[in-house]
């Protein structure tokens, strides 16, 4: 009995010595290395579909949207796009008191990056979540998702992780 | 007797690890949307070991189910993604004390692992992308010393249990 927790405790210090090496050097290399190049456009996507609904493309310095299909009690028609505040606003799926919550994105042609500003949701993690340039944003509870791609390739809405 | 003692500790057992849940979804420790690194694993693990199997996986279910209808979240997209954590994680959990290799701090780590894998495979199917795997490195890399720390927590109380239960008859 007591050999056998030996053999178990070493097996043990074993196993997750050898998990910390792999699943570490995969962490470092995502961290550091994976998102590096500059993206060429990000996608806004709404829900499970993979149509998205804007599409911020970094080098030819423009916004291509399509209407978000909302329901008739809401006034605005959405997107919203600012130009002037370099926002885009969506109707996410996180309600207050019944009502669906706005999410606003902000984008940056010089940096090539984007990030949301306003949100709600319990916890506000990808709002916190700052700027990214290459790393996918998903806020789940409003089922809004920002990916970003290396190439644009505008008849193929191909997605990168 | 024995029945019932079992069953009065299933419920204890059950009403803390719906608070452990609670708690946990009430601190933020990770940066990732909907995710947990699972300490309310640890009833289950001990479960696993003191009982059954079957009792843990039992157990699990109704804490995940109880925990998203006590919070409001039942069938909501975080729903899927703890329920799918926590049953491949009892899973791999029942599995990896079977095979007797590891002891249970090396279970408890590659329930772990498995419970941020499922996570993430309900992940994918309610964004409806593979975006999600971006989160996969980080979550893993947490889940290791969290696996740790339920591993040693469950093993603390397998042993006050043992000579406990011989004490008792």
């Amino acid at each position: 009995m007591q050999n056998r927790n030996k053999t178990q405790n070493r097996r043990d210090i074993i196993l997750v010595s050898i998990l910390l090496v792999i699943i570490g050097s995969v962490f470092v290399y995502f961290n550091f290395f994976a998102y590096n190049q500059d993206s060429a456009v990000a996608h806004i996507y709404y829900g499970n579909s993979n149509d998205p609904i804007a599409s911020i493309d970094f080098v030819n310095q423009e916004i291509k949207y399509r209407k978000q299909d909302v329901p008739n009690d809401y006034d605005d028609i959405y997107p919203i796009i600012d130009t002037d505040n370099r926002t885009i606003t969506l109707l996410g799926d996180y309600r207050v008191d019944g009502r669906r919550q706005i999410v606003v994105i902000q984008y940056n042609f010089g940096a090539k990056s984007v990030k949301i500003i306003q949100e709600s949701s319990p916890n506000n993690i990808c709002s916190l979540e700052g700027t990214s340039t290459g790393k996918p944003l998903i806020c789940l509870p409003n089922r809004i998702r920002i990916e970003f791609e290396k190439t644009y390739d505008e008849n193929e809405p191909d997605f990168t992780v | 007797m024995d029945k019932i003692r079992k069953l009065t500790l299933l419920a204890n057992f059950l009403a803390i690890a719906i608070v452990l849940n609670i708690i946990e979804s009430a601190i933020n420790v990770i940066p990732v949307p909907g995710a947990k690194l699972g300490f309310a694993n640890v009833v289950t693990l001990i479960i696993i070991y003191v009982y059954s199997f079957k009792d843990g996986m039992l157990l699990t279910i109704s804490r995940v189910l109880l925990v998203s209808v006590l919070s409001g979240k039942l069938l909501g997209p975080i729903f899927y993604m703890s329920l799918s954590g926590a049953v491949v994680a009892t899973l791999a959990m029942g599995f990896f004390k079977k095979t007797n290799f590891f002891g249970m701090t090396g279970v408890s780590v590659l329930g772990s692992i498995f419970h941020t894998i499922g996570q993430i495979i309900a992940g994918i199917f309610v964004i409806g992308s593979i975006a999600v795997v971006a989160y996969l490195p980080i979550m893993l890399f947490l889940s290791i010393p969290a696996g740790v720390l339920t591993g040693i927590i469950a093993k603390k109380f397998y042993d006050i249990w043992e000579t406990w239960h011989e004490a008792l008859g």
